[in-house]
């Protein structure tokens, strides 16, 4: 096979990526050694996804060191080593297998006689038998515990998850409806400035004279008093119209509020009410006030 | 943190990669302390890529430290970096645990994981290793970086991402090439 077709056939890349089988592996190996074109090819293909991986890293949770490297300790206590021939870059490479019994069952009877310390070292084995069972259940159980505390663990942040989700969903819909208010030409401006009893006070009302919509951005308002709360009003030829009380993120500045629709307004007052507003404003708490 | 041959000198990183190697060929447990150092951010991130749950990112993390520790004789230096090896048994290990008939039941239930939206939820904090990895993905086109995804991450030969992406083979043979020569690029 020419050289450059082997190195286009992507089989370079499937054995960099260990899903060759056994017999496919060794010839790759053999081209690779003899033709240094393809060995300088596989190098860099494998070169080029250790850097993929690499970029993966990410650092380990906190106290995960301890964990991983105590349970290897353990582990590997556990489990004597036994010589492997798992080949090099195997897909999965097969466990390491205890050498088994010798198939003849008659050597197996010729070696337990019935009357010697053979039979208490059955039924030793038993005995342990029944107790690596018993412990084989018990670690069930508590692993079932676990799964089953995992599996409502992870459904409660899904749960939070999702409902984050939305939240985040409605706040983003609600910038950006204020967002298109605050770029439409249509909306006119009208400063709101704090009358003597509130000086620093100051909010902007955008208001549409075509949709008659109204809008309300508060800069800075002292807080109501206990039980009250801020009401704004359009002033129509002299006369005060309800334009609706305000939402305590709108009195804290932490939200533009949509105001009630107002339908001819050449001025617009905010004043201090009972909480849920009144029908007409107690003009003694006019806080802020401002023409068109 | 990383053991990135891009960012110490080639020759540096080899001579503690050899002395790791000797040590762990002679059973030295201490050594596998260091392995974990240098190369646990990588092998958890792959295995957290692939599994996408930190508890089993963990397991498998263990698992494949012991699966590595048993089976040390099998790697030879000569057909490559032991990064390279170590970082095949950990990503056998982890696609060996996503296709396990218990994993696939336990995520059926939860269909909520196979979205896209919360794989990408899947970075709970900012972790700033990963600029590097913005960095180049911006270098693969989308249809590359799909196809090295399915590739790496999910364990796929070229002929099953072929059948999956409903694409001629020949082309998923061309684009990872492509792929791959892009990564191998970025190195130098």
């Amino acid at each position: 096979m020419n050289i450059q077709e082997y190195i286009e056939s992507g089989i370079l890349e499937e054995y960099a990526l260990g899903v060759l089988n056994e017999a496919e592996r060794p010839e790759v190996e053999r081209m690779a050694a003899q033709h240094p074109e393809i060995r300088r090819e596989l190098d860099e293909i494998t070169r080029g996804l250790d850097f993929y991986a690499e970029a993966h890293a990410i650092t380990p949770p906190a106290g995960m060191r301890e964990r991983v490297l105590g349970g290897w300790q353990q582990a590997i206590q556990q489990t004597p080593v036994q010589p492997v021939a798992a080949p090099v870059m195997q897909a999965s490479a097969p466990e390491p297998v205890a050498p088994m019994a010798p198939v003849s069952g008659e050597a197996v009877v010729r070696q337990m006689p019935l009357e010697n310390p053979g039979s208490g070292r059955t039924r030793w084995l038993i005995a342990a038998s029944v107790a690596l069972l018993m412990l084989s259940a018990l670690g069930n159980f508590l692993l079932y515990n676990r799964l089953k505390q995992t599996e409502a663990n992870l459904e409660v942040a899904q749960t939070e998850q999702s409902r984050y989700a939305a939240t985040q969903q409605a706040a983003l819909n609600e910038r950006d409806q204020q967002l298109r208010v605050l770029r439409n030409e249509a909306f006119q401006q009208v400063e709101l400035k704090g009358t003597p009893k509130a000086p620093d006070a100051l909010a902007r009302v955008y208001y549409n004279a075509k949709t008659k919509a109204v809008y309300l951005d508060v800069r800075n308002l002292p807080a109501p008093p206990e039980g009250k709360q801020y009401q704004l009003w359009a002033l129509d030829n002299g006369k005060p119209v309800d334009a609706g009380v305000l939402a305590s993120t709108t009195a804290t500045g932490d939200s533009i509020q949509q105001m009630k629709d107002i339908a001819s307004a050449q001025a617009f007052a905010m004043t201090v009410e009972p909480l849920g507003g009144s029908a007409s404003p107690t003009l003694t708490t006019m806080t802020v006030i401002g023409n068109m | 943190m990383l053991p990135v041959s891009a960012t110490t000198p080639e020759s540096a990183a080899l001579a503690t990669e050899e002395l790791l190697v000797q040590r762990l060929r002679e059973r030295d447990e201490a050594a596998m302390t260091i392995f974990y150092d240098k190369y646990s951010a990588a092998l958890y991130g792959v295995i957290f890529r692939i599994v996408k749950k930190e508890e089993i990112a963990e397991d498998v993390l263990q698992e494949a430290m012991v699966k590595i520790w048993h089976s040390f004789g099998s790697y030879d230096a000569d057909k490559g970096r032991l990064f390279t090896w170590v970082m095949n048994v950990c990503r056998n290990l982890a696609i060996d645990k996503i296709r396990s008939r218990q994993y696939r039941v336990g995520s059926r239930t939860q269909p909520i994981e196979e979205s896209a939206a919360l794989r990408q939820a899947a970075e709970p904090t900012f972790r700033p290793e990963h600029i590097g990895l913005q960095e180049m993905t911006r270098q693969l086109n989308p249809e590359q970086q799909q196809i090295v995804d399915l590739l790496y991450f999910g364990g796929f030969t070229q002929s099953e991402v072929a059948e999956e992406l409903s694409l001629p083979l020949g082309t998923v043979k061309t684009r990872a090439r492509a792929a791959i020569k892009v990564l191998s690029k970025l190195i130098r």
